[in-house]
């Protein structure tokens, strides 16, 4: 008897869990949709990003009576964490900010609405140039706007490379050029630079030659001959073994603190990142800097505008339009952008670049003037990388670091990293 | 009927009150195990349903993946090197802090509050500024003439590292050593030194058997916590395992797997592998026990 009357009790107790369970779905799904007035948004970020977007959301919200936005925010680490159950649970927010290494995920699983019916009614595009919008799209698909955009550059310090006996960077400036003025640099005891990350720069010298890293449909490399893989890491190593870069080791040791890094330190000239890394770096140098255009030939059909981030829209939303006002107001309003002030990329509305540009410091204005002198000049950004880049990228980086420790040279790894990239590519298709 | 009644009443309510524990039990325990188990066989990556894919993820682990391997070496080494160090630590500061003199309360406490904080995040990036470029082991080398050590840039040197990390956490322990010490009586003492045993003798012969038992229950307990260190090889490592993957524990390599390649299907395998791993351990621990630990009671089998 006994027995019995533990079997009913863990089977009452069982049913009691899943009944809550489901309960629970079914009550926040009602909260989130019925009057259509209640928009949940998340994003990662810093404190400071934190608190001018509350801001901003409080302004919207102003403007908007009835409008109800609940915040959710996190770390970029913990952001991703969060959003994947989310996302399994179909509950996503009804706005998200997406990453470029995210997004493909997200949209080819069909988690993301499709803007396009939005743009130029409820989402005004009509200040954003074509090549900057063409960032959100995947598979001929517009899942994502970006909030603001970067580019790639060469940030340095021009007192030092006075120092290293080099009066300036050259305009348009080839590989050559660029190994040549290195090796002078250290033959002062000074370095150039402090490597190149490793995806980020390889797609670069990919696309000046025409190619990218991952193909147009995300199934495989997009580059075929592995020579070009052996010619721009195994320069790379070869700026390392000379000395004009810092050996991998020492990468490693300062790696993620910039307080030790050779440029703020007075040994290093500079460093090759996106330009909204520009003004953090400046903070720590204390002393005056500049930004270079890339290097070259073709420096034109190697760089392009990066989407920051995106917005995006929750497909399982029940609130579309009013989350496409909302992204509307985040890209065109002026007053909200004068408190953004570029935090996430240079805003890609031209009006409101210019309606912001008073309000910037003297090194924020330089990163609009960088960015305003590329973007013409850009190509098209290649398709935002796709499932399972994160992993090819940690092989890359991994095989990398081989070379430069001088484990393996460019030539053997090659091979090797499009078999890992291949399969893991392959592992993810549907 | 009354009293059958009466009985149930009283189950009930010792039911009810145990519930928390049911309930949470089954809800974060229970099941998530056997969803796990079923994961394993699956390729899954949080968006599209579970495919289910046999022992495809363990065959890919033994078969197809160096850098599992990779890191199951790496943990091997960090629990085989670490664990008896840490131990020999711990019985080795036990052993000084048993001796009566004033203060001793104080050094205990202040012995034991690595291990109160140290598995925290805070200690770990402490750990990181200690031995960076010019942290103050570095300086402390070049006091010394000698040169100073990459500790992030190299893979040995980063293991030794988070090594000597987890040897500075002998504090629990070293608590459970003291307790054991403090049970051997003084007499044995008294009467290996009216024979005239030197100190190494006694330590031999009189510390180290009636330890044992506690030596056994140390080196599970360390042993098992060592293989699922986490923390400080992920905020060391900032989360990648290197340099060259040689602070990639086991555990980092999953979470990396899991969270950020969302290969939860890969990760779930790897779980498993581990636990049925620890659990072979320890048995095999438990097994060979029987030859060096002294039971007293048992009349010293």
């Amino acid at each position: 008897m006994r027995k019995k009357t533990a079997l009913v009790l863990m089977v009452t107790i069982l049913l009691f869990i899943t009944a809550c369970g489901n309960s629970g779905g079914g009550g926040s799904n009602a909260s989130g949709g019925t009057d259509g007035k209640t928009l949940r948004i998340a994003w990662w970020g810093s404190d400071t990003r934190h608190e001018y977007t509350q801001k901003i959301i409080d302004m919207y919200k102003e403007q908007n009576p009835g409008v109800n936005i609940d915040i959710e925010y996190a770390s970029f680490d913990d952001y991703w964490k969060k959003l994947a159950p989310q996302a399994a649970a179909n509950q996503l927010p009804d706005i998200m900010q997406m990453d470029v290494s995210y997004i493909s995920q997200y949209a080819k699983n069909g988690q993301l609405e499709d803007l396009t019916p939005y743009l130029g009614s409820k989402i005004k595009v009509d200040d954003v140039t074509e090549n900057v919008l063409k960032t959100g799209v995947i598979g001929g698909v517009q899942y994502g706007m970006p909030t603001g955009v970067n580019v790639l550059g060469f940030q340095y310090d021009p007192a030092i490379l006075k120092k290293a006996g080099i009066s300036e960077i050259p305009d348009n400036w080839t590989w050559d050029q660029y190994k040549e003025i290195a090796l002078k640099a250290k033959d002062k005891g000074i370095y150039f630079d402090s490597s190149m990350a490793a995806d980020i720069f390889f797609n670069y010298f990919l696309r000046t030659k025409g190619q990218s890293l991952y193909n147009a449909e995300g199934t495989a490399l997009g580059y075929e001959d592995d020579a070009l893989f052996t010619e721009f890491f195994g320069m790379l190593a070869e700026l390392i073994k000379e000395g004009a870069v810092p050996s991998q080791e020492k990468l490693n040791q300062t790696k993620g603190i910039l307080e030790e890094s050779d440029i703020v330190k007075g040994t290093g000239i500079g460093i090759w990142q996106w330009s909204n890394q520009f003004v953090a770096l400046q903070r720590v140098v204390n002393r005056p800097m500049e930004l270079a255009p890339m290097v070259g030939p073709d420096m034109e059909k190697g760089i392009y505008m990066q989407p920051s981030m995106y917005w995006a829209v929750a497909k399982s939303s029940q609130s579309k339009d009013e989350a496409a006002k909302f992204i509307d107001f985040w890209i065109n309003n002026q007053d909200a952008n004068k408190l953004i002030k570029g935090e996430r990329g240079v805003p890609i509305s031209a009006a409101v670049k210019e309606a912001v540009a008073p309000e910037l410091s003297e090194t924020e204005k330089q990163v609009f003037d960088f960015v305003a002198k590329m973007e013409p000049i850009s190509s098209p950004m290649s398709p935002p990388p796709p499932v399972g880049s994160a992993e090819i990228i940690a092989a890359l980086t991994d095989y990398v670091e081989q070379i430069n420790f001088g484990q393996a040279t460019a030539a053997e790894v090659a091979p090797k990293f499009r078999a890992d990239a291949n399969a893991i590519l392959s592992n993810n298709q549907p | 009927m009354a009293i059958r009644n009466e009985s149930l009443k009283t189950n009930l309510t010792g039911y009810a009150f145990i519930s928390p524990f049911i309930i949470g039990f089954l809800a974060f325990t229970l099941i998530p195990m056997f969803i796990s188990l079923y994961l394993s066989f699956t390729s899954y990556n949080l968006f599209t349903s579970p495919r289910w894919i046999g022992l495809g993820n363990f065959e890919k682990m033994f078969t197809n993946d160096p850098k599992y391997w990779n890191s199951v070496r790496v943990t091997i080494y960090y629990v085989f090197v670490g664990v008896p160090l840490r131990l020999a630590f711990a019985l080795f500061v036990a052993m000084v802090l048993n001796t009566a003199s004033r203060m001793v309360g104080t050094y205990r406490t202040i012995y034991y509050l690595p291990s109160i904080i140290g598995g925290s995040v805070a200690v770990s990036i402490m750990w990181r500024n200690i031995f960076s470029e010019q942290g103050i082991v570095n300086h402390f080398l070049m006091a010394f003439g000698a040169a100073p050590v990459n500790w992030f840039g190299n893979a040995t040197a980063a293991l030794g590292m988070l090594i000597t990390l987890s040897v500075w956490q002998f504090g629990s322990s070293m608590l459970i050593f003291l307790a054991g010490l403090k049970n051997i009586s003084p007499e044995m003492y008294e009467a290996a030194s009216v024979d005239g045993a030197s100190p190494v003798r006694k330590f031999m012969n009189i510390t180290l058997p009636l330890l044992s038992p506690v030596i056994l229950f140390n080196l599970i307990m360390q042993t098992i916590s060592a293989f699922m260190t986490f923390v400080p090889a992920y905020v060391i490592s900032k989360g990648e395992g290197g340099p060259l993957d040689g602070t990639m524990l086991y555990s980092l390599y999953l979470f990396r797997q899991a969270f950020m390649f969302n290969n939860m299907g890969y990760a779930a395998a790897m779980a498993w592998v581990m636990l049925i791993f620890i659990g072979i351990l320890t048995f095999v621990l438990f097994k060979t026990s029987k030859m060096w630990v002294f039971y007293e009671s048992e009349g010293g089998r």
